[in-house]
């Protein structure tokens, strides 16, 4: 690898780390747009080196939340089955499915981030009396998190873990196949099905996201897939912007900056749109 | 109270604590063998013979290895609080990824 390229790689990734840790969303999601797109790298080793940015931002983040008693644990290990398991059927796929079609599948999640961007999430907690014999009751999922405004502990119930498991299968395949942390997937899996408090899921969310990642980087790192020298300058990128981000960017408005990340997911969405077509026509990756 | 029982602050002080200093870790092999590889860029005599790649591939498989650290450490926890169910969800978590691993070799 260029000296030069390792550095703005580097730039690249703390750029985008930084500018989504205001917003609080995982960076995961621009960087195998600007591989592809700004470096014109292979998509599969883009997917590689955005998995170990993925898992890296997640172990970074991960401490100051569980220290926050706002990661639900159990419901972690739970739903990681699920999630591991759709990864490791990514893995098996990855090969097989066509180029265009990871392009696609990409403009699509892109599109579904950008719509999440702006709607504005709903909190519906169940804090009733709990079904004994539902699947959250023996399991023991149940849980309480602590309110700083209150400052006294909120209790919550956890509901339709079924669903949420199928749903979590999902986002592990998708995390797989375009190495993204499905964060956008998984935290409107858990506030709908599992009806989680919105600070609960999303610190559980972040949680699930390394190991999901880890599952498919994993197999991807034996196989011989993920290129050291793009893997390593952007996921130190991402762990500093992610870190220095926050407190460079403070000053910014949020909501401006939510209008043009939502416009900036757009223009993307259409970039790797095209980019399917492309790729379908010239049989490589454009 | 179990004698063996983990106190629950004591469990989020272990798992934050393996997540932050691996992160450190990995960052750091990860930072010394990119500078490493610029000081060879700019002066090739002085530095020959030491691996930066050797540096940031191990930076990016410790990456890789801690979220799976971290559910060996939470199996661990569990059995120690006598929880059996979650133990054998935590080590069919590791079977998972471990097929994973299988699998691309």
């Amino acid at each position: 690898m260029e000296t030069a390229t390792t550095l703005w790689l580097f730039v690249a990734a703390f750029g985008a780390s930084a500018l989504g840790g205001v917003l609080g969303m995982a960076s995961g999601i621009f960087i195998v747009p600007i591989l592809t797109l700004l470096f014109h790298m292979d998509i599969h080793a883009a997917i590689g080196a955005s998995l170990v940015s993925v898992i890296a931002c997640s172990c970074g983040s991960a401490a100051s939340f569980i220290k926050g008693r706002l990661t639900n644990i159990r419901i972690a290990i739970i739903l990681e089955t699920a999630t591991t398991l759709g990864a490791l059927t990514g893995v098996f796929l990855i090969g097989i499915i066509p180029t265009a079609c990871l392009y696609g599948l990409f403009a699509a999640v892109l599109a579904i981030s950008a719509q999440q961007m702006l709607a504005r999430r709903r909190e519906a907690v169940d804090a009733n009396v709990p079904d004994a014999r539902s699947w959250a009751s023996v399991l023991r999922l149940h849980s309480s998190y602590p309110d700083h405004a209150s400052g006294r502990d909120v209790p919550y119930n956890v509901g339709r873990v079924p669903l949420g498991l199928s749903l979590m299968y999902g986002a592990g395949l998708i995390s797989a196949l375009l190495g993204i942390g499905s964060g956008v997937l998984k935290i409107p899996a858990m506030d709908s099905a599992l009806k989680l408090p919105i600070k609960v899921s999303s610190a559980t969310s972040n949680f699930m996201i390394g190991v999901t990642a880890a599952a498919s980087a994993g197999a991807y790192f034996v196989r011989g897939d993920i290129e050291i020298g793009i893997a390593g300058p952007v996921a130190l990128g991402s762990v500093a912007g992610a870190r220095a981000g926050a407190r460079l960017l403070l000053g910014l408005p949020a909501d401006k900056l939510r209008v043009f990340l939502v416009v900036v997911l757009g223009l993307l969405a259409i970039q790797m749109l095209m980019s399917a077509f492309g790729a379908h026509i010239q049989g490589g990756p454009a | 109270m179990n004698r063996m029982t983990v106190k629950s602050g004591q469990r989020e002080r272990l798992i934050a604590g393996l997540l932050r200093y691996g992160t450190w870790l990995a960052s750091a092999f990860i930072a010394g063998g990119l500078t490493l590889g610029l000081l060879q860029h700019l002066s090739k005599p002085l530095f020959v013979g030491l691996g930066s790649f050797a540096f940031v591939k191990t930076g990016v498989a410790l990456f890789i290895l801690l979220p799976v650290a971290r559910v060996v450490l939470l199996l661990f926890i569990f059995l120690l609080e006598r929880d059996y169910v979650y133990t054998a969800v935590s080590a069919l978590v590791l079977v998972i990824i471990g097929a994973g691993l299988l699998a691309g070799i």
